[in-house]
């Protein structure tokens, strides 16, 4: 809605990471009894963040060429947890610790993006 | 948004497959005393769709279990031969109670997980209001 607002820019690349590291989670307690299947995990939205290119081309005309808004990186890694007999490395403990944290941050985002809708309206009288 | 569908696609290919398995299950239960049946197996894999992994799980092929059928002593039954010996079936109880067990946690894991899930959409959604 204000992604021109940096503030709105930043909660919202924040509930992506949060959501992209759900699906992860996800993916792997489905494949909690896949043979041969390596947990695998996105790194913390605080290393995350920034590390994405910054330099964007800068749009003088409607017709100029842009790159995409800086987008997170979330890019799954095999974790080094002990694999089980049959080769799978997925800890059911593990992941529901991570959907847990992976909610809380989404609901963390959610909330500092209506907080600043709420200073908008108040700014604008309407709150 | 992408990211929640496909999550809950995932949480549901995996309530298939352990629902799957516990049908399996149930069945060598139920034939557990069934002369020369064989235990089924099955076992999970990634699903692959048009030659690329979707992420989303599904069982693999059936196989039987070519562990050797016990021999049961019982003269009077119909399928004994002479000696006295007919051939039962090789399901161990105890296997498939912890199978079904096993099943049982990773399908609420699935469900806690598309519940997880969808709480977090809903949320997202609950931005549009007011």
């Amino acid at each position: 809605m204000y992604q021109s607002l940096e503030l709105f820019q930043t909660a919202g690349d924040m509930a992506r990471h949060a959501g992209a590291r759900q699906a992860v989670v996800t993916r792997n307690i489905a494949h909690a009894d896949t043979p041969g299947y390596r947990a695998q995990q996105i790194a913390p939205f605080q290393e995350v963040y920034g590390s994405a290119p910054a330099s964007t081309l800068r749009q003088t005309r409607p017709g100029h060429l842009t790159t995409t808004p800086a987008q997170v990186a979330a890019r799954p890694v095999a974790t080094d947890s002990e694999p089980s007999p049959n080769g799978n490395t997925v800890s059911l403990e593990d992941e529901l610790l991570a959907s847990v944290a992976a909610a809380r941050e989404h609901s963390r985002a959610l909330a500092i993006y209506r907080h600043g809708m709420t200073v908008l309206r108040t700014a604008l009288g309407r709150g | 948004m992408n990211d929640f569908s496909d999550a809950m696609s995932v949480a549901t290919s995996g309530m298939k497959a352990q629902a799957n398995r516990l049908r399996h299950v149930s069945e060598n239960i139920a034939n557990t005393d069934t002369p020369g049946f064989r235990r089924k197996i099955i076992s999970f894999e990634e699903q692959v769709r048009l030659g690329q992994q979707t992420g989303s799980v599904t069982t693999g092929p059936l196989r039987l279990d070519q562990t050797d059928l016990a021999r049961i002593y019982d003269p009077t039954h119909p399928l004994a031969d002479d000696s006295g010996y007919f051939q039962g079936s090789n399901v161990n109880l105890l296997l498939e109670i912890a199978d079904a067990r096993e099943a049982q946690r990773s399908y609420e894991a699935n469900l806690k997980m598309f519940d997880q899930v969808r709480q977090m959409s809903s949320a997202l959604m609950d931005l549009l209001r007011k």
